[in-house]
């Protein structure tokens, strides 16, 4: 049987995914990235194989993504991770009648991605050069709280206080100014679901800048945090269509292209 | 005793080419020509160009008075006529730019900022000495304010005085009167009078220099790419310092090795390569950043329509008759007639020129650099987008500044343009 893979080396975890020749999904797997890029990005590919009781020999085509592309010299090709999480989305939106617009939050950056009917990329955002609004703000946020990443979601929807607003865009202003709300014995719950209208109204801002059509897909790792989703749905007065999977859509969508090109490769 | 303590150890200022703006120059330079392949032997003149003012910091020597300018729209004949030489001090220099931010408010221009701090320095680069006067035309507000502050720097400064809006005759006259002040401004200058037969051989060197970049301008609608787009602006850039007559035999030559690529069916890129045409505000060496970002990830820049390159040389101009006044009015008209810069109230003209390079030199989509605090760039884009949506031709909308640090950033948004030229293709295919 051949397997094709796609491995999505981003700045905070290393995401690998497998597809058949089918295009179906084999198997995930995630890991964090550490400081040794290539040797955790190698060992992430082997561990999903043992998972699968595969060989290395079983996969034909490898493409890498994410902002350690370029490292991992092993993958056949590489390809930018708006490509792949555009690929990564539409197939996943295929079961639920379709994806055009798709908002993508990672560690170190967020994105938001037009698509039309057919996949392809015709409009997409990034945030600028700074941390605001990515997944690396709700760690600092996190630590701040003394509460674990997992927990954030939850505290949205506890207390009876309306959101309190933080101002700062800036990751470190918006940690000071944490500091300081806690200081003025305001409760966890409130600051959390402050900032996480923080980060939804600068996303909406970016979805809004590419257009937002139809259905709206939500994937990256702060996509598995409900109450970040609770408060986009609400900036954005649209319901959002969030994966099984959110952090792996683009390695997924690599694998995808992987497969394609393969078989476009050896259709002659 | 306490002399040896308040000894002061007198340091030898280093040499030039130890400086920082050397090294950056110095870094650009060798990306650009070691890390790409087979470039044009004729490139070589331009390399070693760079190579001797940027790098080494040697002077190029220059007849009669210096007329440095801080755009294309003074009229560089009239300096020519005059017996001076002209030499364009728009910097691209980060270095510069963050010794330029002393002058303007944090949200400027780099391009700006760089020539003020280029100007502050001891190292007016390019290096072909201090000029004697500086001609500052009035076209956005940045540029505008910048004349009293290079005054204070010890240069004598004109104000070129230009019109905002293109199409009105009022403007045409204002500006026809304002380019024959500028005249009498450079008599004063130089001492000498302004001549039929003077202005006519000024009027012959550049428009010779016009049809060697018209003709290398022309090799570049081949597909596959015969020349890469990064070449290309290294010439243009060139022409802001070289002397003329230098700089013209050496692009002659590039077109002449450019034929013969053509003849023996050399490409330049792989014939996929998504072919762009580079809009807004402009590359200057060795802010090559975006053009560099483009071929690096495998696609082309075609054709260009920014003031470092064709809006600085491809309008000829058309003279009616060979008369002293006619000849005058016929220059300033170029000046003001053909001009797409965004300083104008409206500004349609680019957007057809855009529409029309775009078909012409078969491109897959158009990338828009907006320097961040360049106002007028960042708020034209919009009407831009909105037509080339009409077109259904892809672009991408840039703000970055002379600054290294988002390049990371950069590469991913245009790689991922690039391949998204490439699928529309395979799929119109």
């Amino acid at each position: 049987m051949n397997y094709f893979a796609g491995i999505d080396v981003g700045s905070t975890a290393i995401k690998v995914a497998l597809v058949d020749e089918q295009g179906q999904l084999a198997g995930v797997h995630v890991t964090a990235s550490g400081s040794l890029f290539h040797k955790n990005s190698t060992e992430a590919l082997n561990t999903l194989l043992n998972k699968l009781g595969l060989h290395r020999d079983d996969v034909r085509y490898l493409i890498a993504t994410g902002y350690g592309r370029k490292l991992f010299k092993e993958a056949d090709d590489s390809i930018s991770e708006i490509t792949a999480n555009a690929a990564g989305a539409f197939e996943t939106g295929k079961a639920y009648g379709g994806v055009r617009t798709i908002i993508n939050i990672g560690g170190q950056d967020s994105k938001a991605i037009r698509i039309d009917p057919t996949g392809n990329v015709e409009n997409f955002a990034m945030n600028d050069k700074c941390a605001a609004g990515t997944g690396r703000f709700l760690d600092v946020a996190a630590r701040n709280l003394e509460l674990d990443l997992e927990e954030l979601g939850d505290y949205h929807f506890q207390g009876d206080k309306a959101p309190l607003n933080i101002n700062s865009t800036c990751t470190v202003f918006a940690e000071s100014e944490i500091i300081g709300l806690l200081a003025n014995g305001h409760g966890k719950s409130e600051i959390i679901a402050g900032i996480h209208y923080s980060i939804a109204s600068r996303t909406v801002r970016l979805a809004k800048r590419v257009g937002v059509e139809d259905r709206v897909y939500f994937d990256g790792g702060p996509a598995l945090n409900k109450g970040l989703v609770a408060a986009i749905q609400d900036e954005l007065g649209r319901e959002l269509l969030v994966p099984d999977y959110p952090q792996t859509t683009t390695a997924f969508g690599a694998a995808i292209l992987a497969r394609n090109d393969y078989l476009e490769e050896n259709a002659g | 005793m306490e002399n040896e303590i308040h000894q002061v150890i007198p340091i030898q200022p280093a040499p030039y080419s130890r400086s920082r703006q050397a090294g950056e120059a110095q870094t650009v330079l060798d990306h650009i020509v070691d890390d790409f392949e087979e470039n044009p032997a004729a490139m070589q003149y331009f390399y070693d160009l760079f190579r001797q003012v940027y790098c080494h910091g040697d002077e190029i020597p220059h007849s009669g008075k210096l007329v440095g300018t801080t755009c294309i729209q003074a009229p560089e004949e009239l300096i020519y006529a005059f017996g001076a030489t002209p030499v364009r001090l728009c910097n691209g220099s980060y270095h510069y730019d963050q010794r330029g931010a002393d002058f303007m408010p944090a949200k400027s221009c780099s391009l700006v900022k760089a020539t003020l701090g280029m100007l502050s320095s001891d190292n007016v680069i390019p290096k072909i000495g201090k000029p004697d006067l500086v001609v500052n035309p009035s076209t956005c507000d940045q540029k505008k304010k910048s004349s009293v502050m290079i005054e204070g720097m010890g240069y004598q400064v004109y104000d070129l005085e230009f019109p905002n809006v293109k199409e009105s005759e009022a403007s045409r006259v204002y500006w026809r009167r304002s380019v024959r002040e500028f005249a009498s401004e450079l008599r004063k200058l130089t001492g000498k009078r302004l001549t039929r037969a003077n202005l006519k051989a000024a009027m012959a060197m550049t428009g010779r220099a016009q049809a060697a970049f018209r003709a290398l301008h022309n090799f570049r609608r081949q597909t596959p790419s015969l020349i890469l787009g990064k070449d290309a602006f290294l010439v243009t850039n060139a022409y802001f310092f070289d002397d003329i007559s230098r700089w013209t035999v050496a692009v002659e030559k590039l077109n002449a090795e450019l034929a013969e690529r053509q003849a023996a069916g050399f490409r330049a890129v792989q014939s996929k390569a998504p072919r762009v045409v580079f809009t807004g505000s402009p590359p200057i060496f060795p802010n090559l950043k975006l053009p560099l970002l483009i071929e690096e990830a495998g696609g082309v820049v075609v054709a260009d329509e920014t003031c470092s390159a064709n809006r600085m040389l491809y309008d000829m101009t058309a003279v009616d008759e060979w008369l002293l006044n006619d000849m005058v009015d016929s220059l300033a008209d170029k000046y003001l007639k053909p001009c797409t810069c965004p300083i104008f109230t409206r500004n349609d003209d680019r957007k057809r020129r855009l529409l029309d390079l775009v078909d012409q030199f078969k491109a897959d989509g158009v990338i828009y650099q907006a320097f961040s605090g360049c106002q007028v760039y960042e708020m034209e884009y919009r009407s831009v987008a909105e037509e080339f949506n009409k077109a259904g031709i892809p672009m991408l909308y840039i703000e970055t500044d002379y600054s290294p640090d988002d390049q990371g950033q950069l590469s991913t948004r245009i790689e991922a343009f690039l391949e998204s030229l490439k699928n529309r293709k395979k799929r119109r295919a």
